[in-house]
């Protein structure tokens, strides 16, 4: 165990400093991109006011709210120590609410949408992969063009597709939102069946986009390992067919468990975009407005908890990897 | 070099790929040199036209020669336009709802299903079950019979200026037809418009070239930075490697397209340019590429030509350059083409966020799918608006991923199957 | 009266390519083998001994097809049987295989104990684990492999470790006959040493009654067999003991596979070094005459013309050439005179 420990710490380590980065890159970037934000925000403000006066007071107002004639070091103290409170300032776009009103109100939307998703779809596609390298013949000359072509259409390709065919033609589901636009959330059966159905596309569109990326990679992996020197002597061994099949395939997961944490960054963003086509009332959708609004302490906000909820489930499976793989695990050799 | 090339050139998902992405590129480039329309103006008033070829009317009336033209089916062609099956079939129904004998309604005798309709028809008549839609949807269905028997022509009338009164010119009869290939106005809209009644055609193949080359530039950026990482941390070691890899590792994490969004909007609307976004996105997402060339560079960088070239006292920058990058060219021309192809996506999900490039100068692919998104055309139906867009990003794509394939087979003989 | 334990009749086997020929790496190969002697097989690279070594098992795997003959193990028929009942009883249990490049032979992510649980429950579904547990250390101990190695993952031990790990592993049931492939090929000459020994120690002890021993390194056979099978395109050539071979090679082939050694061995050193010229032919068409005539130095056009078969000669000797043995003996003594 103690193997493990010292990989466990040793990832927490790396957890705490990419954090730290992420708030450093998420404060500083904006700053040091040509132009006020705050002039920019202003003048988008002070469109039609004609009195300089005013504008000019309104100027020194957002000045002293986003501190931006405080020094660096100072205003990234006052962020961090905001953040840390939950205050993310207030929303332009949608004044007066508050940003951490704004995201509460969409991140578990799409964290409920998104992690079941991809999970989802890495358990079909890997087992679909899996089939298809052991079976062979006629499964897997099917799948493996299908698998392509799905892990090369964008995920929001696929949400159009999706929406188009089920929602408008074939009129099954609706074509947007979380639930009915007449209702208000509470907690009935009904508002949850609405829920449900709401949630279907969103959810199948992902599901799909993952299936077709996992199982390719998971039929070439697990093609390597079925011609791997351990399965033969397995096999000479007389162990059966379906014992050594157990091997292959959890010798190929694991790989495929590591591919997933390095792109777990990609199908999240690309899981918002496919959000947005569905006026899914999650992260994707704030963002579009926020930047519809021009609202900079919104999205400013919006990437920092998107990168915190990536950073999270990487290092979340890291840790699940460390646990899966005995190797790991094992006592430390002499 | 020419050996190798017709090893790649003999490799079938290699071809493929390349024959795709090649009939794209090409049409880009000849496409403008036939149709020399501006991409972005403005040819509708109205929006999304669908596709079609759209004929001129008041020429047709007007200074072309008439022909005459006896077709039996004309008649029968000209009802079916207006009266389908459905509607047919909706008629029948209105029909004994109303309490009209079922063995009277015959749907296939047109003049007779008509004349039964004119008499019984009643738009303020409220049948049980039936919604408001569908009574408009028969006073819409009554309207559009009128007339539909007639064969009698249409006058085209002359109106006195000063008088206000209309004097008959001439008619059009029901037998009158036009050569279209004499009309001086045809326009052929393969793919119709889009929201702002652009000719989508056009827009497309323009938009693909712009993406193209926003890909182009961000591939570029993203290898170069890569590959640059990669040999020098592959190949220098110690320190400097260890920051090289914490900083990768870091970026690794921190996915590439939030820093994109943060990035993008803190530069503001104005500075977006197609080009400028495109370093943005090769500025975040070199990573894969900088991870894979170090790999490499560490298995080569104990050979023994390398120690050779220590040995005879060669510069680093030289050793690089000759002995390490001809063994790592391969792997690079393949990240350049996956960098290309990430880098049309992500300028793609960008626009689609309202993040891309300027809108008043060109269309880029991910601008199209942002309009026909906000202009909510995937609802509306009008496929043509977004649909050819997403094919042509899903085609670049894959036939880049085909060629990457195919040149991975080729490298890498283990992968042959 | 000796007992046979291996006992294998004209058997052929092929390969069905992906443009389906049939390729005959075995081509009607007969074998006995003694209770307690080692036999080994020597010959270049693609002549078919490693297919022999997996053609033995009984156990067919595409693209490796089999064609006819009989093996028979200790009385029992293997090649009648049907392949799930092979698999059950035959395999590991009668005859175990030990692989080339036995480094990579075991499981990853597998603990050596839990891997030889599989093994023995393939076989005997209901041994419990404890017992299985002193079963492994003993017949551990017994070869001298320290018991820690059954908790350990493949990854955590050396090259040498792991060859004889497998080694112990593919005897754990007792097998009476025991294939090994190269199983030194790819070690340090310490590691050699240890498999070697460990190899005797399987015969001595009576762990396993028959060897079969696949090598293109000749030196070592001469450590570790009794006889010697000489495997020239598919076909044995040449038998006989692991002296007869070595020291008095009848078949040309033989001759000059013993006089390219380079050992400094007693003994060894008079023998001239020679190479052999050419490359085995094509077996997906087999010359018709003798396999070897187009690289044999006394190759006459009557070589050429019908096969060849192995013809006894009497005391376990037997190899396959038209030319009578003492024509070739005096060849040979012409030869070496001149060098």
């Amino acid at each position: 165990m103690k193997k493990y420990r010292n990989y466990f710490v040793n990832k927490l380590g790396w957890f705490l400093v990419t954090l730290v980065a992420a708030f450093v890159l998420n404060f500083i970037l904006p700053r040091l991109m040509p132009g006020d934000p705050v002039a920019a925000i202003v003048a988008r403000l002070a469109q039609g006011q004609s009195n300089a006066t005013g504008v000019q007071a309104v100027y020194e107002q957002y000045t002293e709210l986003f501190g931006t004639n405080k020094p660096m070091w100072e205003q990234f103290i006052i962020y961090v120590r905001n953040v840390f409170r939950g205050d993310f300032g207030y929303s332009i776009s949608q004044y007066p609410r508050t940003v951490a009103d704004v995201i509460s109100s969409s991140l578990w939307w799409t964290v409920a949408l998104q992690f079941p998703a991809i999970i989802v779809g890495w358990i079909l596609g890997n087992t679909l992969g899996a089939l298809a390298a052991y079976l062979k013949g006629n499964f897997d000359r099917i799948l493996l063009p299908i698998s392509i072509f799905l892990s090369n259409v964008p995920a929001f390709g696929m949400a159009v597709v999706l929406l188009v065919i089920f929602a408008v033609n074939m009129d099954i589901f609706p074509t947007s939102g979380g639930y009915g636009h007449d209702m208000i959330p509470n907690p009935s059966l009904e508002f949850v069946w609405s829920v449900i159905v709401h949630y279907q596309l969103p959810f199948w569109s992902i599901v799909i986009i993952t299936i077709g990326g996992q199982a390719i990679g998971m039929r070439s992996m697990a093609i390597y390992e079925l011609n791997a020197d351990y399965v033969k002597y397995a096999r000479f061994l007389g162990i059966k067919d379906r014992k050594i099949i157990g091997y292959v395939f959890r010798n190929a997961m694991l790989p495929q468990i590591t591919g997933l944490a390095l792109s777990i960054g990609t199908m999240i963003s690309g899981a918002l975009v496919a959000e947005i086509i569905f006026s899914y009332p999650g992260l994707g959708t704030t963002i579009l407005s926020a930047v519809l609004g021009g609202d900079y302490p919104l999205i400013s906000a919006t990437t920092l908890i998107i990168t915190i909820m990536v950073l999270v489930a990487f290092f979340a499976l890291e840790i699940f990897y460390g646990l899966i793989d005995p190797r790991i695990r094992a006592a430390q050799s002499d | 070099m020419k050996h190798l090339l017709r090893q790649i050139f003999r490799s079938g998902k290699f071809v493929v790929g390349f024959v795709i992405f090649m009939a794209i590129v090409l049409t880009t480039l000849i496409y403008p040199i036939f149709v020399t329309d501006p991409p972005l103006e403005i040819i509708s008033r109205g929006t999304f036209l669908p596709p079609g070829v759209y004929v001129n009317v008041y020429d047709s009336i007007g200074g072309v020669e008439h022909y005459n033209l006896v077709l039996d089916d004309a008649a029968s062609r000209r009802i079916a336009n207006q009266l389908s099956d459905d509607d047919r079939l909706a008629m029948q129904e209105w029909l004994i709802g109303n309490e009209v004998p079922e063995s009277e309604i015959d749907i296939t005798d047109t003049a007779a299903l008509l004349e039964l309709w004119t008499n019984n028809f009643d738009p303020t008549v409220r049948l049980p079950g039936m919604t408001n839609a569908d009574r408009n949807y028969y006073i819409r269905l009554n309207s559009r019979l009128d007339g539909l028997l007639d064969t009698e022509g249409v006058v085209i009338a002359e109106m006195n200026e000063e008088s206000g009164q209309l004097t008959e010119d001439y008619v059009i009869e029901q037998n009158i037809y036009v050569n279209v290939g004499e009309l001086p106005n045809i326009r052929w809209l393969p793919l119709g418009t889009d929201n702002f009644g652009r000719d989508v055609l056009n827009e497309l193949v323009t938009a693909t070239r712009v993406s193209l080359n926003i890909g182009l530039v961000a591939g570029v950026v993203a290898t170069i930075i890569g590959l640059a990482l990669g040999m020098i941390s592959g190949y220098i070691g110690g320190v400097v490697d260890d920051l090289i890899v914490f900083i990768t590792n870091l970026f690794t994490v921190i996915p590439g397209f939030v820093l994109l969004i943060l990035i993008s909007f803190s530069i503001g609307q104005e500075q977006r340019g197609a080009f400028t976004i495109a370093v943005v996105i090769g500025l975040t997402s070199w990573v894969w590429t900088a991870r894979a060339v170090r790999a490499q560079v560490i298995s080569l960088r104990n050979r023994d030509h390398v120690n050779l070239s220590k040995l005879s006292g060669h510069s680093t920058i030289h050793i690089l350059a000759t002995d390490i990058f001809p063994y790592i060219a391969s792997y690079v021309v393949m990240a350049l083409i996956l960098q290309i192809s990430s880098g049309i996506l992500a300028e793609a999900g960008l626009s689609i966020l309202g993040l891309g490039p300027r809108t008043t100068d060109v269309p880029t692919l991910g601008l199209m799918m942002n309009w026909s998104m906000i202009y909510q055309a995937h609802i509306s139906g009008y496929w043509w608006a977004y649909f050819p867009v997403i094919l042509v990003i899903a085609l670049i794509s894959f036939s880049m991923n085909l060629m990457n394939t195919g040149l991975d087979q080729v490298f890498n003989p283990a992968l042959r199957d | 009266m000796t007992n046979i334990v291996l006992d294998v009749d004209e058997l052929t086997t092929k390969y069905i390519t992906r443009f389906r020929e049939d390729i005959y790496a075995v081509d009607h190969v007969s074998l006995q083998v003694e209770e307690g002697r080692a036999v080994g097989i020597a010959g270049e690279s693609g002549c078919g001994k490693s297919t022999l070594a997996l053609s033995l098992m009984g156990y067919y795997f595409p693209p490796l097809h089999y064609s006819s003959g009989e093996i028979v193990i200790d009385g029992q028929n293997i090649t009648e049987m049907h392949p799930e009942h092979v698999r059950k009883t035959i395999l590991g249990n009668e005859i175990a295989y030990i692989p080339q490049a036995a480094m990579n032979a075991l499981n990853p992510t597998m603990k050596v104990i839990n891997f030889i649980e599989d093994v023995i429950h393939a076989h005997h579904p209901r041994m419990p684990k404890k017992e299985i547990y002193e079963l492994a250390v003993e017949r551990f101990q017994l070869l001298g492999l320290p018991p820690e190695v059954l908790q350990k993952y493949s990854v955590e031990l050396s090259g040498g470790m792991k060859q004889r790990t497998v080694i112990a592993t593919s005897v754990i049931l007792s097998p009476k006959v025991l294939i090994a492939d190269e199983p030194s090929s790819a070690l340090d000459v310490t590691s050699q040493k240890m498999v070697i020994k460990m190899l005797k120690d399987l015969m001595d002890k009576g762990i396993v009654k028959a060897m079969i021993f696949i090598t293109h390194e000749l030196p070592l056979l001469y450590h570790v067999v009794d006889d010697i099978m000489v495997m020239y395109a598919g076909q044995i050539v040449e038998k006989g003991t692991v002296d007869e071979v070595i020291f008095d090679p009848i078949h040309p082939y033989s001759r000059a596979l013993m006089g390219s050694i380079i050992v400094p061995e007693e003994g060894l050193r008079d023998v001239k070094l020679t190479a052999v010229p050419g490359t085995p032919p094509n077996l997906k068409n087999p010359p018709s005459g003798c396999r070897f005539a187009a690289r044999c130095k006394y190759a006459m056009p009557a070589c050429r013309a019908t096969s060849v078969e192995l013809e006894d000669i009497g005391g376990g000797r037997s190899y396959r050439c038209i030319i009578p043995e003492d024509e070739l003996r005096k060849a040979y003594e012409r030869e070496d005179k001149e060098r």
